[in-house]
């Protein structure tokens, strides 16, 4: 079935050189959902695409074609890009990398999109707030995709729980290797981080949680910060 | 069956992988070098042959080079004091032409990607530090493209140079020469508004 869509809302996932001078796109669509599009002669020089066709920007999209890729026929963006630089361009590809990993093309979820877009808002603030913003990002998406956080209202943040994914959370005695405090888990449930160890707690329970959705492949965003982080660290010494 | 006779097939399919080249086009090759001009299709061959064995890379500046001196990386380069960093060889073939610049140079081979798998060592960052930890480049230009990507890539660039007292420079974007601005886009232009100079 051949369809037509108009001016869908959109943000560029990844795009890579395709033939002569057209780009493979991979956008993520409010109701389309991740689609697969190809952009013919958006890499020639004349193209007025170009400027337009770069991630971390909102766009208007439109596109022919059903299967599993379809033609761009136009686009223009309704906001300037979003002024990410240095470390922040890879939160944002973590999101990006996140959403091509585990949203299958055509399964649209209108409320990740929002968070989405709200999360990359958020990404130029301050690093508390970038911080915040994905680990929200990361929760909306497990929710999304059927496999949301268990965390229930009458949790005591003076006490310590373990946690895993089938039982949700579940109270332990004491502070125990792996264990989570009560103050973590209520902050996670309510989206509201108050300090550094509540923010570490929030992001190892959801790396645990995503981790088992990635068939065995780490994400590669993740493990390319650290490498950069750990040679930049490096370099005075050499 | 194929189409054509078990050489011209393997002419024809080895021409279709050049860029740009399908098999319309590589069967006129085909028969153009065959039929029309044999010299220039033996020129050609040799003309591959001896860039295959005779080009390498430059384990400095990454570019091609043939000579055991790479002309990039002169002394007379050197002692300019500038090393400039770009995406690709043809960035660096377009700086040389229009542009006063003769200083060094280093080619990424890419930009960093981690969803393509791009990372410092696929760029060679690691030799790109070494040629920086040897003292004589007093300024890195940051000649990356005006990407996301490249936007990540200059600020990993500038951070490893900024660490060894290096200045960095990172060239303009704007307004093209001979351009209008009503046909500029809108992030173009607001680059080229907050890098404005005094006059």
């Amino acid at each position: 079935m051949r369809e037509r869509v108009t001016l869908e809302p959109a943000y560029l996932l990844n795009r890579r050189p395709y033939q002569d001078s057209s780009l493979l796109l991979e956008a993520y669509t409010r109701q389309y959902g991740r689609v697969g599009l190809v952009a013919r002669g958006a890499r020639g020089p004349k193209s007025k695409l170009r400027g337009v066709l770069q991630p971390f920007t909102p766009l208007l999209l439109g596109w022919a074609g059903g299967g599993d890729l379809g033609t761009l026929q136009g686009a223009e963006a309704v906001g300037p890009p979003l002024p990410l630089s240095g470390e922040r361009v890879f939160f944002g590809w973590y999101l990006n990398e996140l959403l091509i990993r585990l949203v299958a093309r055509a399964d649209p979820h209108p409320p990740l999109f929002e968070a989405y877009a709200l999360a990359l808002q958020q990404l130029p603030d301050d690093a508390e707030l970038a911080q915040d913003a994905l680990r929200i990002f990361e929760k909306t998406l497990l929710a999304e995709l059927g496999y949301g956080l268990l965390l229930p209202d009458g949790i005591d943040p003076q006490a310590h729980y373990r946690y895993d994914g089938e039982r949700g959370a579940r109270p332990v005695p004491g502070p125990e290797p792996g264990s989570y405090a009560g103050a973590s888990l209520a902050a996670l449930r309510d989206e509201h981080f108050a300090n550094a160890s509540e923010r570490g707690d929030a992001r190892r329970l959801l790396r645990d949680a995503i981790a088992p959705l990635l068939g065995g492949r780490s994400l590669e965003t993740p493990r390319l910060l650290r490498e950069m982080r750990s040679k930049a660290d490096k370099i005075p010494d050499s | 069956m194929s189409l054509y006779s078990p050489r011209l097939t393997r002419l024809i399919d080895a021409l279709r992988r050049l860029p740009g080249v399908g098999p319309k086009s590589a069967q006129r090759m085909a028969f153009h070098l065959l039929d029309r001009d044999r010299d220039a299709a033996r020129l050609l061959a040799t003309a591959l042959d001896d860039a295959l064995s005779g080009i390498a890379r430059c384990p400095d500046c990454r570019m091609f080079k043939e000579d055991d001196e790479c002309r990039y990386c002169g002394p007379a380069r050197r002692q300019s004091g500038q090393l400039c960093v770009v995406e690709g060889p043809a960035d660096l073939v377009a700086i040389e032409q229009g542009t006063p610049f003769r200083g060094r140079y280093f080619v990424l081979m890419g930009r960093l990607s981690p969803l393509d798998g791009m990372g410092p060592d696929e760029l060679g960052l690691p030799r790109l530090a070494e040629t920086l930890g040897e003292g004589d480049v007093q300024e890195l230009i940051i000649a990356t493209n005006p990407t996301v990507e490249g936007e990540a890539t200059a600020y990993y660039l500038a951070e490893m140079a900024k660490s060894r007292g290096i200045r960095v420079t990172r060239i303009a974007h704007g307004v093209p020469m001979g351009g209008e601005l009503e046909y500029v886009d809108g992030g173009t232009l607001s680059h080229a508004l907050s890098g404005r100079q005094p006059v």
